[in-house]
């Protein structure tokens, strides 16, 4: 397995993560104070270029340009470790990184205009960031403290039937640097079953796309909705409570989506989404409004505090 | 039935693919059997006219069509072909790049218009967001409660003990010279225009 650091990470923020489920930032700050994971988030750092780049509005050229520029700030920083928040930055990073890397001209371009906009200081060179290296999810980070989770467990969430959607962007298009294997990941299982938890490892549909497919979602609605649905099913008749994530656009389609995907199917789905690190930081005690952030989800995600116990009262 | 003539180079389209920069290295389309893997793990397949494996067959078939055809957006960009391909190729890689030629032709501009409002807030904050003319049609999916953590989202991210979202000027004109070295700006003015003009061409 790849090697993941613990120290000098840049916490890479995410557009839809700021606007839609704040607390899965706060929730990955939280966990990382706790385990011990060294790092910093840049007010310099600008957003991926991701929904506008997979919408097609974004050229590879330009999207290279803008995370020559990125990966310029976390050298400066000192933290050239990026972990991001979203699956889509993660693999568009890794994807820039490639680029830069091995093509040359592209490389000089780039150089070129950072030299004539007054920021030589940011310039790449070769092998400055490496794809496997230096390019992570923070759940990845995570997952490399997974066992020093169970010590740290103030809440029981055992109650729950759990299971995972582990987002394309980060299982599909660099596969070879996928941790486990893609075609049944088992990252966020993983990190849960840490918490004491049982999951559902399996389940029809479980690779599947959430469905969003970034322009589909708003130009073709119906087709997008007919496909989270599939998955919705499975989970429904494995009797799901809680479906956990790592990428904020997924969680968006299946948490504010759902209401409106099951009226029209006249299913009452009901499954509570959260990140996994929103998962983990309830289990490690963060405060669910304070920390988690949730008060920002579609599907209501108070049953869990109702049935939640505190391990220290026993 | 295409038919070619003696001496044509067949393989121009794939060649031209394989040479963006936005194709993997090693891109497999030159190898590709047609097995189909790509088409049985497809969501888009599934509920649609789409086949990533026609897409490919037609690639290798020089047709041009392709950059005017509507079925090239019905991919969703998952990358379930591409992550199970026997020979490295990946017909996501492939639409990403057709729609760009779709883009620079000119029938493709307004197939992203609608998103040109993303590219906006980046250039005045460094950061994307979702165009406000799709927000009305969101309202009434996600119900009045998301609108209204909308209206308090700046304090709900102060309760987190979350910082601003925007950058600092300095680091927006960055951006912005970059991204008008680069041509995006012209770019997105052109797509811009298409969408206020309803112009296809």
């Amino acid at each position: 397995m790849k090697e993941i650091p613990d120290k000098e990470i840049l916490l890479f923020k995410s557009c839809l993560v700021n606007v839609e489920y704040p607390g899965v930032e706060s929730s990955t700050r939280f966990l990382f104070d706790k385990l011990g994971i060294e790092y910093i988030v840049s007010e310099k750092q600008s957003c991926c270029t991701g929904l506008g780049h997979y919408a097609d509005l974004f050229d590879q050229f330009s999207t290279t340009a803008l995370a020559a520029r990125n990966f310029g700030v976390a050298r400066e920083e000192k933290h050239k470790n990026i972990a991001t928040l979203c699956a889509t930055c993660y693999a568009i990073l890794k994807k820039s990184a490639n680029i830069l890397n091995k093509k040359d001209n592209v490389r000089k371009e780039v150089n070129k205009i950072f030299d004539s906009s007054g920021i030589s200081d940011l310039k790449y060179t070769a092998e400055d960031m490496d794809s496997r290296d230096n390019i992570f999810h923070s759940v990845e980070i995570l997952y490399n403290k997974a066992d020093e989770v169970p010590d740290l467990v103030e809440v029981d969430l055992s109650g729950f039937r759990i299971a995972a959607h582990h987002a394309c962007h980060y299982c599909k298009v660099h596969h070879k640097d996928t941790i486990g294997n893609v075609r049944n990941p088992m990252v966020i299982e993983t990190l849960a079953k840490a918490c004491g938890v049982e999951t559902v490892d399996w389940y029809d549909r479980k690779t599947n796309t959430c469905g969003n497919g970034f322009r589909q979602r708003y130009m073709n609605k119906e087709l997008s909705f007919s496909i989270t649905a599939e998955k919705l099913l499975s989970l429904k008749e494995n009797e799901v409570d809680i479906l956990l994530h790592m990428c904020p656009n997924c969680q968006l389609q299946f948490d504010r989506s759902q209401k409106v995907i099951g009226e029209s199917i006249g299913v009452d789905f009901n499954i509570m989404c959260l990140n996994i690190s929103q998962f983990l930081a309830l289990a490690l005690g963060a405060d669910p409004y304070k920390v988690v952030g949730i008060q920002t989800h579609s599907v209501p995600v108070e049953p869990i505090l109702e049935n939640i116990k505190q391990i220290s009262s026993y | 039935m295409t038919t070619f003539k003696i001496g044509e180079n067949t393989f121009k389209l794939a060649e031209i693919i394989i040479k963006d920069l936005k194709a993997s290295e090693n891109l497999g389309i030159l190898k590709c059997i047609q097995c189909g893997m790509c088409t049985s793990v497809c969501p888009a397949a599934r509920h649609t006219d789409y086949d990533p494996r026609g897409i490919v067959k037609r690639v290798l078939d020089k047709d041009e069509s392709l950059f005017t055809d509507d079925i090239i957006w019905n991919c969703f960009y998952c990358y379930s072909c591409h992550s199970v391909c026997p020979v490295n190729n990946s017909v996501c890689e492939i639409n990403q790049i057709l729609r760009q030629k779709a883009i620079d032709i000119g029938k493709g501009k307004l197939k992203v218009a609608p998103f040109s409002e993303y590219a906006e807030s980046y250039l005045e904050c460094g950061l994307g967001a979702i165009p406000d003319d799709f927000f009305d049609d969101l309202l009434k999916d996600y119900g009045s409660e998301w609108g209204e953590f909308k209206d308090n989202l700046e304090d709900i991210r102060e309760e987190l003990g979350l910082g601003s979202m925007s950058l600092p000027d300095k680091d927006v004109n960055e951006i912005n010279k970059i991204l008008e070295k680069t041509g995006f700006t012209k770019r997105l003015e052109r797509v811009r225009r298409c969408k206020d003009e309803g112009d296809t061409r």
